[in-house]
């Protein structure tokens, strides 16, 4: 008593004393709004810095609006682009694909880009972290990622190996910080700088092959960007007498202006915000629970403060305040955890897109949101119980006396006293379930939303699966190999078929064209790709028409993804190709699923050979051992290593050999890291749902005492009191998984949708996980039996004595 | 200490003698009429049958009867803690039948403490809080003389010494003593009690019933229910309730 | 009619020497603790109570006669003394044997009847059957219905307590108490909530039961009830007189 001031009412004594009294269920009331407030902090937060610094970092250094690829040019072409109108700043660029020394017989692919002035550069620029950002001869710059990923430092000598397959040594000069390219950790391409004269030392003719440009307005509209595009194709490029082979906006898939990965970021995020109102709901209905259990247990006590003069608006308040103290304290959870959460999302995100977070400061915003919400969502969350509770006549608050079926019968009680045949103890616990339906009712929510969402994160991981499996049929080779500038197809083949094991060789020939349509106007670039109509490396999923076949002529397969620019395209259209100066004319005889390519068409060998002039010269060899099955990874990888040494020994690549597993593995790991954060995500609710399980089977004990006790007194053991309070935690967790089970079904397709759209831009192919039920359903016994097996004992040690002493 | 107990007995009497003095033939519990019935299954039973009772300020009065006569029914309705189905219930000139809950609640905490069987402390309050807690619900003297006041009816009950323990660390004894300071709290003209002495010893009761005595002296008007006859003849008139109806005492 | 319901699988309860009495109380003393002190509420009680004896047990509130009881059943243990019922001696017993051991020998019929609300009559009386697993699983329904029979409420069998008047409810725990054919009955005012109609109704069936061979243990504080009782027993502050 000496710790309250003497003027403070004896009310608000009651309220401290209780919460403080009750520290177990103060506890559960504190962490369920705490999670929830977190939560929302914590995403937001995160949103917030990632756009700051990230965008922050991105924008500084003037982001290219559009890359166009040209046939080789001189650095005056980018000067005539820049002085278009619609033109801000141009910057010419050459890239080369190489190879970089990481170990023995271990190179990585490395882009090396040459820029015409590093003492100035204009476009995406970088940020020197350490040595010099200009380097000199026969020296290099490495973007940080690449640098730290290898182990390299400035001063030290790196060896690059040209397509051609000679090698040189290059000095780092400096590290760099570049967030335009993707990170070396995430695509395994690194990144490297060097002068053109360098270029030239090792054997490369000094030429650009890319404009990089920013246009003058409208920054941010596709349409327009592309648009621009074209005028500088039409009316620089092409009359200057150079060929534009692409016109490419930066990024996966991203708007002009917007880094690379702009749209997965916001994908993830959005997903991050509806899992934040969820746990925002989630906290609510444990609010709920809660409240009414301490509402409950004090029934009597409302009644003798009624029956001592109380009403029910000062009840009410006292119930309300006692929330709101448990709210604040909550919030003093919350805050932190949420900026700590922010920040561990935030360092995450930094090392894994390789951009610096500056200054964290706490965003005031946030920080009154999570505010309005702790204390606002509690009470209003509370109001129900309390109102209900306080609603009670002053006569049954404190005269409950023998033992009460609570609530009217309803339908389902109905069904319930039609069950016969069961032993009365298992009846007990199935009738009891349904004894205080809105309590079921907010638990089965909490429940069924961890189920779905739990399901729902397999299901995406199974829809992840079945997309990749689809892509696999397009990459259905161990070990493949690009032959560069052509070789002759039975020489290849003959090569390839000398590994031993090796039972299929197919040579593949690629360009890149056009459609031309009817007024003039010509596509995006798309892929053309030249295949023995008998291939055994792919097995197209055909969505409409037929896969190619002996004989055909004139006759092309597109791909779903060609149809997307295209849309007026189908089975039986003519088509224009253009490949270089050369047109003709084909029909489309089948349309095949997408598989992440991009725009491609898939003719006979002798078509291509005859659209591009390029006569029985293949561009990639790709074999397999068995004709049915893919190998292993290792097989594959060990065929790939044999493979690049052969064609190297015969002088016919020197370029590195691909497996379809390395294929696999590189985009599936982003979507790893997002599986592991939802299933975290799910797991957490799945344990929110069982703390509000265990919160409601101990008040269903509390209120059931007496009736405990009576079970005792007519012979029940305490094996058969436990077994009548854990049958019904899992009767509860069934009729979850039940729920569950179908909600999961639109809220896993949501959820696949969601992620398969943020990191692949690609329609899901959406598949239910089987597996995920089940497994949902082994957990969900868990819960039940694990969150009722508490509260069954502390049903079990109740003395008869003790329950009955109240008669 | 004694000075206290000097301000305590000078309170007590201020109070409660006005209406003693100035409504001599007035009445403080006047019941009219009065039916009760509950619902049961098998039908409505009637709990309550024509029940007149007056009762004059200053009288300590037992409502005796077995189980089942009506005899906590009738406390219930008296107290407003119940709905009478007909008839008039006029207590210290209040209709007390035409108020709803909240207003009943509001006339009960300032004129009627009540003394239940079970004692129905808050657990959770020590046993002066338990007292102010009645003092702050009714909002009655002011803010910094609760405590006092409180401290002074546990004195009066005979349990200061134990003022800062909750009622858990008491006897039941000592938890109904408890239960009669608070019920005087707001300083109430009306004390009802439902079984007050029916969980004790009895020496205990003995205990309870000087308490009792003495108030009345004092001028509140009492009602104790009891099935124990030696209880009922402590008191200055003896209302005897069997099924529902006043058999004897009713004026 | 109660004969038919003496299962020969629940004998084994009464091989005891008749010489014996059924119920022993030896030198009985009940303390509780409170942190005011230790109040006494029974102080050294000797009782012994024979096959097919109907005993009420008086005295006001306050004197200890629902201790009593509760060292009967096993609610409540004794402080100490000797309980013997039927040779079995109670006080040794485990809280889980006990409640096993009173499911099979002891019937409890409580004040305010106590049946589980959401079970229908019949199943609220094979529940003890349930939890005892005397009789066969096939003969409970059987046995339950018989049992309403006897007490009158074969045509409620299939209707939850709240539908029924008190003295049928209670007539149903009489007919729970049987479920599992105790050669004891113990009850603790039951016709405390009962007017004096039906509570004459459930005496006349304690004396039926009486009649064919159960021992029965009444606290009552209605002396008018008490009086129909085979035998007396009066109790204050603890202690027998």
């Amino acid at each position: 008593m000496r710790f309250f001031p003497l003027e403070l009412k004896t009310r608000w004594v009651k309220v401290l004393k209780d919460i403080w009294g009750n520290k177990k269920r103060s506890l559960l009331v504190v962490l369920s709004i705490a999670v929830g407030v977190a939560a929302v902090g914590m995403i937001n937060t995160a949103k917030q810095v990632v756009e700051r610094d990230l965008y922050g970092d991105f924008w500084a250094g003037n982001p290219a609006s559009l890359t166009i690829y040209t046939s080789p040019f001189q650095k005056e072409l980018a000067e005539a682009v820049q002085n278009l109108r619609e033109v801000e700043t141009a910057e010419a660029r050459r890239t080369v694909a190489a190879d970089i020394f990481r170990s023995e017989d271990h190179w990585e692919d490395i882009q090396l880009t040459v820029l015409p002035n590093f003492n100035a550069p204009k476009i995406d620029r970088f940020v020197l972290e350490e040595g010099s950002a200009n380097p000199g001869g026969r020296e290099i710059l490495l973007e940080r990622d690449t640098a730290h990923s290898m182990g390299l430092s400035v001063g030290d000598t790196v060896i690059i190996k040209m397509p051609d397959g000679r090698t040189y040594s290059l000095k780092i000069a400096g590290i760099v910080h570049n967030v335009y390219v993707i990170p070396f950790s995430l695509l395994n391409e690194a990144t490297g700088f060097i002068r053109m004269e360098t270029l030239q030392w090792m054997g490369e003719k000094p030429y650009y092959n890319q404009i990089a440009l920013v246009v003058s307005e409208n920054k941010y509209d596709r349409k327009h960007v592309l648009k621009v595009g074209e005028t500088i194709r039409d009316r620089v490029i092409e009359p200057a007498g150079y060929q534009t082979y692409r016109i490419q906006i930066p990024g996966i898939g991203s708007d002009p202006g917007q880094h690379w990965a702009h749209n997965q970021i916001a994908g993830f995020l959005l997903i991050l915000q509806i899992m934040g109102i969820m746990a925002i709901v989630l906290s609510g209905g444990l609010i709920i629970n809660t409240v009414s259990a301490i509402v409950t247990q004090q029934i009597r006590q409302i009644g003798v403060l009624r029956a001592i003069g109380g009403v029910r608006s000062q009840l009410v308040t006292m119930y309300l305040v006692n929330v709101l103290l448990l709210s604040i304290l909550a919030l003093f959870i919350a805050l932190p955890l949420g900026q700590l959460g922010a920040l561990g999302i935030a360092r995450l995100a930094a090392s894994f897109l390789n951009f610096n977070l500056k200054l964290f400061t706490i965003p005031l915003d946030v920080l009154l949101l999570q505010v309005g919400l702790g204390l606002l969502m509690p009470l209003l969350a509370a109001l129900y119980p309390i109102l209900g509770g306080t609603r009670i006549s002053v006569y049954e608050a404190i005269y409950q006396q023998g033992l009460h079926s609570e609530e009217k019968e309803r339908l389902v009680d109905r069904l319930l006293y039609k069950l016969r045949n069961i032993s009365p103890p298992i009846l007990l616990s199935l009738r009891n379930t349904f004894r205080k339906k809105t309590r079921l009712a907010f638990t089965l929510v909490t429940l069924t939303l961890a189920g779905a969402m739990f399901i729902s994160v397999f299901s995406t991981r199974a829809s992840l699966t079945e997309q990749i499996n689809q892509i696999s049929r397009y990459v259905a080779f161990d070990a493949a190999i690009g032959l560069s500038g052509g070789v002759q197809r039975p020489t290849a083949i003959r090569e390839a078929l000398r590994i031993p094991g090796v039972s299929v060789a197919e040579g593949w020939a690629n360009s890149s064209g056009v459609i031309v349509h009817y007024d003039g106007s010509e596509s995006k670039a798309l892929d053309i790709v030249g295949l023995p109509y008998n291939a055994q490396t792919i097995e197209p999923l055909m969505l409409k028409g037929r896969w190619l076949r002996s004989g055909d002529s004139q006759a092309v397969v597109v791909n779903d993804d060609l149809l997307e620019t295209e849309k007026e395209l189908d089975v039986g259209s003519q088509i224009q190709l253009k490949v270089g100066d050369s047109k003709r004319a084909f029909t489309i005889v089948g349309i095949a699923s997408k598989h992440l390519s991009g725009p491609r068409v898939y003719m006979t060998l002798e078509d291509f050979g005859r659209l591009t002039g390029r006569q029985n010269q293949v561009d990639s060899i790709r074999v397999k051992i068995s004709p049915s099955a893919t190998s292993s990874a290792r097989i594959q990888s060990e065929l790939a290593a044999e493979l690049e040494k052969r064609f190297d020994n015969a002088g016919l690549s020197k370029q590195k050999a691909t497996t379809q597993s390395a294929i696999f593995a590189d985009f599936s790991q982003p979507f790893n890291i997002i599986l592991i954060v939802l299933i975290i995500m799910a797991s957490i609710l799945s344990v929110v749902g069982g703390l509000g399980l265990t919160g409601v089977m101990g008040l269903n004990v509390l209120e059931r005492t007496r009736e405990i006790g009576v079970l005792r007194a007519i012979g029940a053991t305490n094996t058969s009191v436990v077994k009548v309070v854990v049958v019904e935690g899992i009767v509860v967790g069934l009729i979850s998984w039940v729920l569950g089970a179908i909600v999961s079904v639109p809220s896993g397709w949501v959820l696949a949708w969601a992620v398969v759209e943020a990191v692949l831009q690609a329609q899901v192919n959406y598949r239910y996980s089987g597996w995920g039920l089940l497994l949902w359903l082994v957990l969900i016994l868990l819960i039940g039996v694990f969150s009722s097996l508490a509260p069954a004992r502390d049903a079990a040690r109740l003395t008869v004595r003790e329950v009955l002493e109240y008669e | 200490m004694t000075v206290h107990k000097a301000i305590n007995e000078i309170g007590l009497i201020e109070t409660a003698a006005p209406s003693q003095g100035e409504s001599s033939g007035k009445r403080m519990i006047d019941l009219r009429g009065v039916y009760k019935s509950y619902h049961a299954p098998a039908g409505p039973f009637l709990a309550l049958r024509n029940i007149h009772l007056a009762i004059q300020p200053g009288e300590f009065i037992a409502v005796f009867g077995k189980s089942g006569a009506g005899k906590s029914t009738l406390v219930n309705i008296l107290s407003g803690i119940d709905q009478a189905d007909s008839g008039e219930i006029i207590l210290n000139g209040t209709p007390i039948h035409t108020l709803n809950e909240d207003q009943r609640s509001r006339w009960r905490g300032k004129n009627m403490g009540i003394v239940f069987q079970f004692f129905q402390l808050l657990p959770s309050l020590n046993l002066i809080e338990n007292i102010t807690m009645a003092m702050d619900l009714t909002d009655s003297f002011p803010l910094r003389e609760r405590k006092q006041r409180a401290l002074q009816l546990l004195e009066q009950v005979g349990i200061a010494e134990h003022a800062l323990k909750p009622p858990s660390k008491i006897s039941g004894g000592q938890q109904q003593r408890v239960a009669i300071a608070r019920a005087l709290a707001s300083d109430p003209p009306i004390l009802v009690a439902d079984e007050p002495t029916g969980n004790l010893d009895t020496k205990t009761r003995d205990g309870i019933l000087e308490i009792f005595s003495t108030l009345a002296e004092n001028g509140k008007t009492i009602l104790v229910v009891t099935h124990d006859k030696e209880i009922a003849a402590c008191a200055s008139r003896i209302v005897h309730l069997k099924d529902g109806e006043i058999v004897a005492g009713q004026a | 009619m109660l004969s038919n319901l003496n299962d020969p699988a629940s004998s084994y309860i009464k091989t005891v020497n008749d010489q014996k009495p059924l119920i022993e109380f030896i030198n009985i003393v009940k303390t509780f603790k409170t942190e005011a002190g230790i109040f006494p509420a029974l102080r050294g009680v000797n009782l012994s109570i024979d096959r097919g004896e109907f005993v009420s047990i008086m005295g006001k509130s306050g004197s200890g006669k629902s201790t009593l009881i509760n060292m009967l059943t096993g609610i409540d243990r004794p402080s100490q003394g000797e309980i013997y019922v039927a040779g079995t001696p109670v006080h040794q017993l485990s809280e889980s044997e006990i409640a096993k051991w009173r499911g099979a020998n002891l019937g409890v019929v409580f004040q305010f009847f106590q049946l589980l609300p959401t079970l229908t009559l019949i199943e609220n009386i094979r529940l003890p059957m349930d939890f005892c697993d005397i009789f066969p699983r096939s003969e409970r329904t059987d046995r339950a219905m018989a049992l309403l029979e006897l007490v009158g409420l074969a045509r409620e069998a299939n209707k939850t307590p709240a539908r029924l008047s008190g003295g049928q409810q209670q007539r149903a725990a009489i007919a729970r108490a049987l479920a599992n054919d105790p050669p004891i009955i113990a009850t603790d005012e039951p016709t405390g909530n009962l007017d004096s109609a039906t509570a004459s109704q459930v005496i006349e069936l304690f004396e039926g039961l009486v009649a064919q061979g159960k021992t029965i243990i009444m606290v009552t504080h209605d002396s008018e009830l008490a009086q129909r009782a085979s035998r007396k027993i009066s109790i204050a502050d603890g202690q027998i007189v």
